[in-house]
Formats: C-alpha cells, structure tokens, sequence
C-alpha cells in the first residue's frame, strides 16, 4: 500500500524543482495493566504519507493518513496549496542525494514481534503482575512493526523495516505512605525479561516506601543510573550537539568544535549499526547514516544534521524511539540514532564505595535539563545519600540542582552498565559540583 | 479554502453504527465508536525565514467494545466500512479472556450536532495571512544583535468528532483551536536566555486578528535581553508569589492529576478518601471546568460522548470531588464529569483535565507585593511534573523577581519550585481579584497529550525554591 503511495505521488512529482514523498505502514499491538490486571488490549493500523517539494525557492509540504482512494491525491493538493501560498526560502538546500549505503543492516527486525497475538502479550503482563511483589497501578507493553519508504526526485528510493518494544512499568508499595517504583523497556526484540522487571518494579517502590524528606542543603556528587542520565544527557548534550541548534546559535556548543567541552572520560559515538530503536542504514530522508564519533576524550568531535542544515549525517528522522504510529505526520528534524557513551570500568556498587559525600539518584520527578542552557532544578523522588562510601539514607522530597553542561565537564566516574534508554545508551555515571536542597 | 479531506469523519456515521451493532451482536455489554478527523496548519519561522509551512489532514477509527470490565480497542486510519468492521471485530476479541468485573457503565444517551464556536472560522481565512503571522511575531523580534533566534509560529487545529454508542447517542461536533507564538532567544558572551508570549485558545482566526503581534514580539524579544541580568534565584524554603501560569501549574500538577478518578480507583492518589477533608487553607477553592468559552481545554464533549462539567475540585479548603470517565465513574458510583479524553483516534482514553484553575480572592496585585516583606515573584513557567503518590510536585518557573520590604527587586533566572501540596496550599494566605488561563498540553505519565488550560490569579505560599547553575 505504501509503496503504491510514494510511486503514485512521485508520477506526478515532475512539475517541481525538488519533490520527496515518505509513506509509513505500522501495525501496533499494546496491552495495558490498570491496577494490577490486564484492562486494555488494543490493536491499532496506522497508514499514511507526508509529500515535500519546491518550485521557485518555495516549500510545500503536507501529510494525511492513508484512508480512501483519493488520500493521495489529496496530500498532493494540500501541498500544492501551501506552496502556493509559500514565500521564497533562501534556506532550502534541496532534498536527499542517493548515496551507497556505510553500514550493514542492524539487526533490527524480531519475528516475535511480528507474529505476536493478543494471548502472547496477555501473558507477558500476567508473568509481570504475578511476579511482582507489590501493586502495578499503571503499565503498559507496546509492540508494533513499522514499514517505511522514502523516495525523492534525487534518485532516493530507500525503504526501511523494523521492530519496536517498548514498556512502561509503575509500582507501588500499599500503605498509609505509599512508595513508586517507576521502569522502562526500550528494545526492537521482545527480548524483555518479565521476572526481572517484576523484581525491579518490586524493589523501588519498597525503596521509596522508606524514604524520608530531606532538610538542609549541601554541595555533593550526583550519581545517575541510566534510567535517569538517558534524559539527562538527551535534554543537554543531545541538544548542544543539534546541528539545527548550532545554525540558530542556540546551543553553547556553537563555537566549541574540536574543542574540549567535557571531561576527557567521555566519548560518545552514534551508533545505528547495533541493536536500537532508529538503527537503521538510511535515515527517514534517505541518507546513508554510519558510526560517528561526537565526542572523543572531552573533545567536540561532530555535530549532528540533516539536510535541512546542510551535509546530513544521516540523523534526519521521523521515526520515534518509542512510538512507531504516525512517522508520516512527523517532519524530519535531527535526532541521535542510538547515541552511546563508552562505557568505564566501574559497577554501580564500586562507584558508590568510591563516592565520599554523594547522592544515588534512583528516581526524578523528570529527568531533564534545559535544553538551552543546560541548567537543572529536579525533584528527587528517591535517591539514596552516600557518605565515606556507604548509602546511609534514602531520600525524597529535595531539589537536587546544578547544570548539565558543566557537570559533564566535571565527570568523577563513568559505569560499566550500559543500557538503551531511548535513543541514547548510557551507563551509570557520576558528577561532581551539585547542590541538595531540602525543606 | 480547501477543507482539505473529501471524507470526513463526519461522513462515516452510518458506517459507525454498523459497528456498534457488531460488536453488540458479538458480545460486548457496551461499544463505542468515533470517528476523527484533524486538521492542522503550522507555519514558523526562524531568523525572519520559513522553517516549516504544513498542512496535515489525519483521521481515523476508534472501536471499543466493553466485556467483563475491561475495554477492547481497534483502529485503523481507514474510513472504508470493511477496515472499521474488521476493527470492530479485533475490538471485541482483545476485550474477551477472563472477566475483570462485573462493573456496568453508565453512559448519558445525547444526540446533537454541532459546530465550532467561533466568530471568524480558519478556513476562511487565506493561509498568507497566517504565514503573515508568524512572521510579523518573528520580525517584531529584531530590535537588538543579542537576540540570536527569533521564532514566530502560528497553529491551528481543526478537529471533526463523530461518535455512536450502544447507548444510543450520536453526536457529532468541530473543535478549532488557534494558537499564535513569539520566542526570543538573547546570548550574551557565554550566557544564553529565552523568553515567550503569544496567545491561545479554542477560538478561531480572531485570535491573532485581535492580537497586538509587533507587541507580543518586542515583548519576547525585550524581555530575553533583560533575562541576562538575571541573577541565580535563592534556595530554601521561601514565600513564593506565583503568576497565574504558574498558580495554573500548581491547579494542574499538585492536585488536578491526583484528582483524576482513575487515580483514586488505584488508590494511587494522596487525595483517595479525601472528599470532606481540608486540603488547603479557606481561600482556596478549585476547579475543572470543559465548558470555560474559548479556553485551550474547552470540549464540548469528552471522547466517550459525555458532555462537558464543571467539577469542583476544592471549596473553601475543603476537598469535593474527582474527575471523572464513564468507567471511574461507575466503579465510584458517581455520574461522569465528561473527563474521559483521548489525544486522539488512535490513542487510549483516560480520565483527563480540561481548564483546571484556582478561583479568584480579594487582592491586588500591587497591594500583594506591597504587604510581602521577603519573597520571590514568579515570571512564566517552563513545565511541571505531578506526583500523586507522593502528594508532591515540580513546577520549573522560566523566571522571576526577588521581593524585599514590598518591593520588586533583582531579576532571578529559571529556578525550581516543589513540596508537598497540601502543605503549600494550607500555607496560601492571599489570592489576587484577576484569573488568567494558559493553554498547553498535558501528558499522563509520558504520552497521551491533551490540549488543556491551567490557571489562576497571583497567589502567596511557602514553597521549596531551588535555582539551577
């Protein structure tokens, strides 16, 4: 269906100086645990296409879902409408040029997926709520295949097909003060351990159910285990790498290239030839993509773009990490395809033996610096206050503060736990120059 | 203009109720199905030039069939009569298995048809006035070299809602939204700061024709400069005077999500069992209200049919009542508030805010200042975080003012609010006379945005107060 879509709009794509059309075709399965039972199985088919083109220095674009026989042509309509009405951009450098693909196919396709049935996902969530020792109030498994095909004016006739799973996991302990335990699953296989997130779910919240408001304030080190520092570093450094952020001089990165900008610990690589939600060979505007270094000792190596910023890395994207239904309606805009910290040398409990006065952050209320400045104020749900090396107190309640682009360049530790989170892989890391603030 | 679809949700409400009567005949003890088209155009603009200039037009089918107290959903994106059947069967099947309940809902039987409420309709408008918007907001921005990123956008969001049930209802109904944007980024050596103005609403055109757009740009544009001289906010435990975007974010993230029904079914809430008892001090009262006319959150109907209320959340102190979709409702035996809301065709319905907002005191603004020796004053706000379990929240502030002896002083930058919220709200001792709503979207969890509004008037509380490096 989506291929007939593209060939269609490109027939009769000639009149136009530039024209690319992308069609997205997915199917996802999602079941979701209310309170401790299964309430919602949905299944939900999701078709449909967005058409780009110029004529004259002057944009069009438009996206529909693929729904009656005339979608196309009224995609194509709508377009034309908006070019019409379009002033003269002196920013368009032109879609997409064909290029050899870099990189092998990822392994990014899993059959499980493909043929999963209502009863298989039912019976994940059951293994789940019966191996977790306390409440799940809220939860959900999401699994969805995604077929895509993008083709331009260029030469450009790339498609693409993958797998998604993603889970999202509450819990909580029941009692007159009441902790949450919160986990998430980012993965293109089902290869989700039920039992494993059971327990994980299971220990936070009984974590969280013993902490006590933080008073006071003091300067510490901030330790973050991946489900926190994948955000973290995503909202910061994802965002001073932006190649988009850098043409607006909006990241304070802009001037920083080849120059160090963190500690000389951290090296990170996007990396879409391993196993990660947008790996894949062509990004969603059909440039060969590869492994990049942007990162490398402290030092500034690349920054990201697509072709709306000029020499495209291959990061232009619609697809998300965690949601496969509606790529189509989404306009390419630059996005790390599994952006990876190197992993050090140190397990969680080595780091936390070699942290003298610090906090184990295991829950935010969000995790998230701001995306200009870098700076942070996050409310900690549950973190765990280290002196000499030993966890001494668990902790809520508390803004924990300081700034994400500094404390990069302030790193102490860098963990041996790498975990997808999104579209960043990250390990435990540790920084120091924070300040805790309580009531 | 073009309306942009040759099939409308709209069109398909003979097909809908075919699939209703399937899913009955197949089983389900209740079934729902709406249709939706939406339509949007975004234009912005970056540096005085076009960034992104769409038209979108999508649509589907949702199909749920009710069975033993647990919902069966299919969609597709496809209005043709075999997909939506097909959908209807997939429905019943996901919601059969092992009954959960034996809970019956209690849908209200509604049939009207109606249009948008608005006094100049997007359609009509040509689409090079609204590129002329957003770059009129973008323009008015150039007053200064520091300001380094000048964006200007315009939105609107036109939504067809068709919806039949097993109830007998059969509604159908057009929402518009309009939005108009100005942001200005200043840079300053190593520094970098932001600010945003502009309108929103559930109203048409007339909200940028009624706009001052050279104002609301000079305004971001103006004021990102002057953000450089701000100074890092204070930490501790402060009096904090609140904006009424972020009074709205306090509404919105300490008690409005703990007040959504299906967090209280959970016992997930800190506010479970709490009807009758005192939650803030006696000038606070608070409520959810769909049918405020032009607010952001404004819905005619919710997404299960229901049709809009206000709920009152908070009277005088004292704690009253949740919000409701057609399954809290029945599992609480209460009626449903039409709170049931769902991003869109394709997503899950949940009980969901619309315009959530303190009610008004006795102050005013200036008196308030006047009469607070040692405080700081809040500017805008960034985002928020609710926290139902733990009776606490997070409300990031994109600015604000120190206040000393009554008087405004320093300008501080972005700084952190939390604490527990009935702690806060018992301590709120003065509310001015103006309440001002601001439009955005809420998440529950991390997905499934709603378009809300929030708000209030200036309010005076103790709060956790942390500014970031």
């Amino acid at each position: 269906m989506i291929s007939n879509a593209v060939d269609r709009a490109m027939q009769s794509a000639g009149r136009y100086d530039q024209a690319e059309a992308y069609a997205s075709d997915t199917l996802v399965h999602t079941v979701y645990i209310d309170d401790s039972k299964i309430s919602n199985i949905e299944t939900k088919r999701d078709v449909g296409m967005m058409f780009r083109m110029s004529k004259d220095s002057r944009l069009g674009k438009s996206s529909v879902s693929l729904n009656s026989d005339d979608s196309v042509d009224r995609c194509m309509s709508m377009a034309e409408s908006v070019l019409s009405f379009s002033p003269v951009n002196g920013e368009f450098r032109g879609y997409a040029q064909p290029g050899n693909a870099r990189i092998a196919q990822p392994d990014v396709w899993d059959r499980r997926v493909e043929n999963i049935t209502a009863d298989e996902l039912r019976e994940l969530a059951k293994c789940i709520i019966e191996n977790c020792r306390v409440d799940i109030p809220r939860a959900q498994i999401r699994v969805s295949t995604t077929e895509s095909r993008t083709m331009n004016g260029n030469g450009v006739d790339v498609g693409h097909r993958s797998t998604l799973v993603y889970g999202h996991f509450t819990s909580m302990t029941v009692r007159d003060h009441p902790g949450e335990g919160m986990e998430t699953f980012h993965g293109t296989h089902l290869d989700l351990d039920p039992v494993a997130i059971a327990d994980a779910l299971s220990d936070k919240a009984e974590a969280a159910a013993e902490c006590r408001e933080f008073k006071g304030s003091e300067k510490l080190t901030m330790i973050l285990p991946p489900s926190e520092m994948g955000d973290m570093l995503m909202s910061s450094v994802g965002a001073a790498v932006n190649g988009e952020n850098r043409k607006y001089g909006s990241t304070m990165w802009k001037d920083s290239l080849d120059s160090q900008v963190a500690s000389e610990s951290l090296t990170i690589v996007d990396d879409p030839t391993v196993r990660a939600p947008l790996s894949c060979v062509f990004d969603d505007e059909g440039v060969p993509t590869e492994r990049r270094v942007i990162v490398e000792g402290g030092i500034l190596r690349n920054f990201m773009n697509d072709t709306f910023c000029g020499d495209s890395t291959g990061n232009g994207m619609r697809r998300s990490s965690v949601e496969a239904q509606g790529s189509y309606d989404r306009t390419p805009v630059i996005k790390p395809l599994n952006m990876s910290v190197k992993p050090g040398s140190y397990s969680r409990d080595q780091i936390v033996e070699q942290t003298d006065n610090g906090i184990l952050v295991e829950k935010f209320a969000w995790p998230e610096a701001d995306e200009l400045t870098g700076r942070f104020g996050l409310n900690v749900r549950c973190g765990y206050i280290i002196r000499k090396g030993e966890i001494v107190d668990v902790i809520n309640n508390a803004l924990l503060m300081g700034n994400m682009l500094e404390a990069v360049a302030n790193i102490e530790m860098i963990g041996n736990d790498p975990t997808q989170m999104g579209v960043v892989t990250v390990p435990t890391m540790s920084f120091s120059g924070t300040e805790l603030v309580g009531n | 203009m073009m309306s942009g679809c040759t099939i409308c949700a709209t069109d398909v409400q003979d097909i809908l109720s075919k699939a209703v009567d399937v899913m009955r005949d197949s089983g389900a003890e209740f079934a729902d199905a709406r249709s939706q088209t939406i339509r949007n155009i975004g234009v912005s603009t970056t540096n005085g030039e076009l960034r992104q200039l769409v038209q979108k037009s999508t649509g589907g089918v949702c199909l749920r069939a009710w069975i033993g107290g647990r919902w069966g959903y299919g969609t597709v994106t496809s209005f043709g009569k075999d997909a939506i059947i097909d959908a209807a069967r997939e429905a019943v099947r996901n919601a059969s298995g092992e009954r959960k309940s034996d809970l019956e809902l209690e849908p209200s039987t509604v049939k009207c048809h109606m249009g948008a409420q608005v006094r100049i309709h997007p359609d009509s408008v040509d689409l090079s006035e609204k590129i002329s918007a957003a770059i009129d907001v973008d323009n008015a921005q150039a007053i200064d070299d520091r300001i380094v990123n000048r964006v200007g956008a315009y939105s609107e969001e036109v939504k067809e809602n068709c919806l039949v049930n097993s109830a007998g209802s059969d509604i159908s109904w057009q929402e518009v939204r309009t939005l108009c944007r100005a942001m200005a980024i200043a840079a300053d050596g190593q520094r970098m700061e932001r600010y945003y103005d502009g309108p929103d609403s559930t109203l048409g055109f007339e909200v940028v024709k009624d706009a001052d757009l050279e104002l609301i740009g000079r305004t971001a544009a103006d004021e990102a400069i002057a953000t450089l001289g701000a100074v890092r906010a204070p930490s501790g435990n402060l009096t904090v005077i609140s904006d009424p975007m972020v009074s709205g974010l306090l509404a919105h993230e300490a008690m409005g999500h703990a007040s959504e029904g299906d967090e209280i079914t959970k016992r997930r809430s800190f506010l479970t069992d709490a009807v009758g008892r005192k939650v803030a001090s006696d000038i606070i009262s608070m409520y959810d209200n769909g049918t405020v006319a032009g607010a952001h959150g404004s819905v005619p109907f919710d997404d299960e049919g229901t049709p809009s209320s206000c709920t009152r959340i908070i009277e005088n102190g004292v704690y009253t009542g949740y919000m409701h979709s057609l399954e809290t409702a029945s599992q609480l035996g209460c009626r449903p508030t039409g709170n049931g809301r769902a991003e869109n065709f394709g997503k899950r319905v949940w009980v969901r805010m619309t315009n959530t907002y303190f009610a008004p005191g006795e102050w005013d603004k200036d008196e308030l200042i006047a009469d607070t020796k040692d405080g700081i004053l809040c500017d805008k706000m960034i985002n928020g975080m609710e926290d139902p379990v733990g009776g606490c929240f997070e409300a990031k502030c994109l600015r604000g003012y120190i206040v000393k002896n009554g008087e405004v002083t320093d300008m501080v930058q972005s700084f952190t609010l939390t604490g527990r919220s009935v702690d806060i709200l018992c301590s709120a001792d003065a509310l001015t006379k103006e309440v001002v709503l601001d439009g955005g979207m809420c998440g529950k969890g991390i997905e499934d945005w709603v378009r809300v509004s929030s708000g209030g008037p200036y309010m005076r509380a103790r709060m956790i107060v942390g500014g970031g490096q």
